[in-house]
């Protein structure tokens, strides 16, 4: 291994140490922290992951030909985005008190944003399929 | 149901040849996010061995706002990247011991990244949103997290250095380090792929960021503030939350200046006698939220004048509330010194409404928002 790779690991290593002597000692709650952090992983790996295979495996079914590509790069696009707008979206952190939080109209917003991809998504599709017919 | 092997992936999206190039973009981001949270820590922090700046005034504004904007980036592409490298999950487990133990290195390093990174977005995205379904203090973890989450990343970045050399000195459809089953067409080309992977990050940006930018404020129809409140700033902290109406509205209201045995207290209707100025600073939120506004009040330096206190002094900001973190503030010496900070008394012309912190607030340029006292009782020197 290369003089680079090597400091960079040493230092990688040097700075996740800090990172996790600073959990230790100044999280204040240490376990609802690993908790959080456990959940990340399990969340993704074990739903997040498994939900886009099977999402992957149906739309290669169900979809035709002309229709894959744009939808891919649609879900790609709103399926991050749906995530993002999970907070927003629930209002979780509202308040009564403050109207000047949270003072949109999330769902008209997200509907919005679900019906420009598929427009995206359906314009693009037919100038594909137009295109492959010449 | 038995655990997939790696091989069982077939498709040839799945390349390191993508990952490379997302994960170059992401590792920016997050690089971006730990230089930005560094310095909006260090601003939250009580002593100062180097002062923070007073200006550019906008200069917190922008790094907060970078700071929530590439996290908000960092979704899709932390996402794809994910994907791509997904079957390596189930690779199988080396024979031999010393490539057994490299392996179990790597996976735990991995393991901590993934865990980090999906912990950053998260918790920040929902501290965006002021929504905390957690009990650690966000403010720790968050920032415990990132030293894990950028050790980790370097960590990983030392291991697969020959990797993402070759494959970004490479065309992007190029299979030289594919795993062998990764042979059968995506939905989508390399290419495509990618490009998605940017309307996605960019997107992610447009449809948040205009809690910050002005510009913007239209089209981010996720964003956590449309940008209105009285006087065109929005509240993170209405007065009934701190429960200090009653305080606040009290006609036996003094602010209380304090240099040792010197004591002056002052009514708001005195304080209206003073040296009036006007200054247009932002309130920038640790939550990425942010607004201009056209303060009126006291300079605090005239104030502190009041009670002899000497330039270059850090003062105590004490508010009304009863607790809270920030019921007690340090205002720094060359904060209090600077002619823009100002005890605020009106915004844009009005009085000060009792969410923005009647009878009086602090406000001086470049500083998180946490640290401009509302509904402030209180300024003393420091000791």
């Amino acid at each position: 291994m290369s003089t680079t790779r090597w400091c960079l690991g040493l230092l990688g290593t040097a700075l996740a140490f800090y990172g996790g002597w600073l959990l230790l000692t100044r999280g204040h709650d240490l376990g609802n922290a690993l908790v959080w952090l456990a959940a990340g992983v399990v969340l993704h790996d074990g739903v997040l992951a498994l939900v886009t295979v099977a999402v992957g495996l149906a739309a290669s079914r169900l979809l035709p030909g002309p229709a894959r590509a744009p939808v891919a790069a649609g879900l790609v696009v709103l399926g991050s985005v749906t995530l993002l707008a999970i907070p927003v979206l629930g209002r979780f952190g509202a308040r009564a008190d403050n109207p000047t939080l949270l003072d949109r109209d999330y769902v008209a917003g997200y509907l919005g944003l679900v019906a420009l991809t598929a427009a995206v998504v359906g314009l693009a599709t037919l100038v594909g399929s137009r295109r492959r017919r010449r | 149901m038995k655990l997939p092997a790696e091989s069982d992936f077939t498709s040839r999206l799945r390349s390191a040849a993508v990952t490379a190039r997302v994960g170059l973009w992401l590792g920016m981001c997050f690089l971006i996010c730990f230089v930005t949270g560094l310095i909006s820590h260090y601003a939250q922090n009580a002593d100062h061995p180097l002062p923070f700046p007073a200006s550019p005034v906008w200069g917190y504004r922008v790094t907060q706002g970078l700071h929530v904007s590439t996290g908000s980036a960092a979704v899709p592409l932390l996402l794809v990247k994910l994907w791509t490298v997904y079957p390596r999950l189930f690779r199988r487990p080396e024979r031999r011991l010393r490539p057994l133990l490299l392996d179990a290195l790597e996976r735990g390093s991995i393991l901590v990244l993934v865990a980090a990174a999906v912990f950053q977005l998260a918790t920040g995205l929902a501290n965006a949103a002021q929504w905390y379904p957690w009990t650690f203090s966000f403010r720790s973890a968050h920032y415990a997290v990132s030293w894990l989450a950028v050790g980790a990343l370097l960590v990983h970045v030392a291991v697969k250095l020959p990797v993402i050399r070759d494959v970004l000195g490479v065309d992007v459809e190029a299979t030289d380090h594919d795993r062998p089953s990764a042979t059968e067409p995506g939905a989508l080309t390399r290419r495509g792929l990618l490009r998605a992977t940017w309307v996605g990050s960019i997107g992610a940006v447009v449809v948040t960021a205009g809690s910050t930018v002005p510009l913007l404020r239209r089209v981010s129809v996720l964003g956590v503030r449309s940008g209105s409140g009285p006087g065109g700033v929005p509240i993170n902290k209405s007065a009934a939350a701190a429960r200090v109406v009653a305080a606040a509205t009290h006609p036996d209201y003094r602010l209380v200046l304090v240099n040792g045995r010197r004591t002056k207290a002052i009514t708001r209707a005195d304080l209206l006698t003073l040296p009036q100025h006007v200054e247009e600073l932002p309130i920038a939120c640790v939550e990425g939220w942010s607004a201009s506004g056209r303060w009126g009040g006291v300079r605090v330096r005239d104030l502190l004048d009041l009670v002899g206190v000497p330039a270059g002094t850090d003062v105590l900001v004490t508010s009304l509330q009863g607790t809270g973190p920030y019921r007690t503030t340090v205002l720094h010496g060359n904060f209090a010194d600077d002619p823009r900070t100002l005890l605020a008394l009106s915004l844009d012309g009005e009085p000060l409404s009792l969410d923005h912190g009647f009878p009086a607030r602090v406000v001086a340029p470049d500083r998180p928002g946490v640290l401009q006292t509302k509904w402030v009782s209180r300024i003393e020197v420091r000791t």
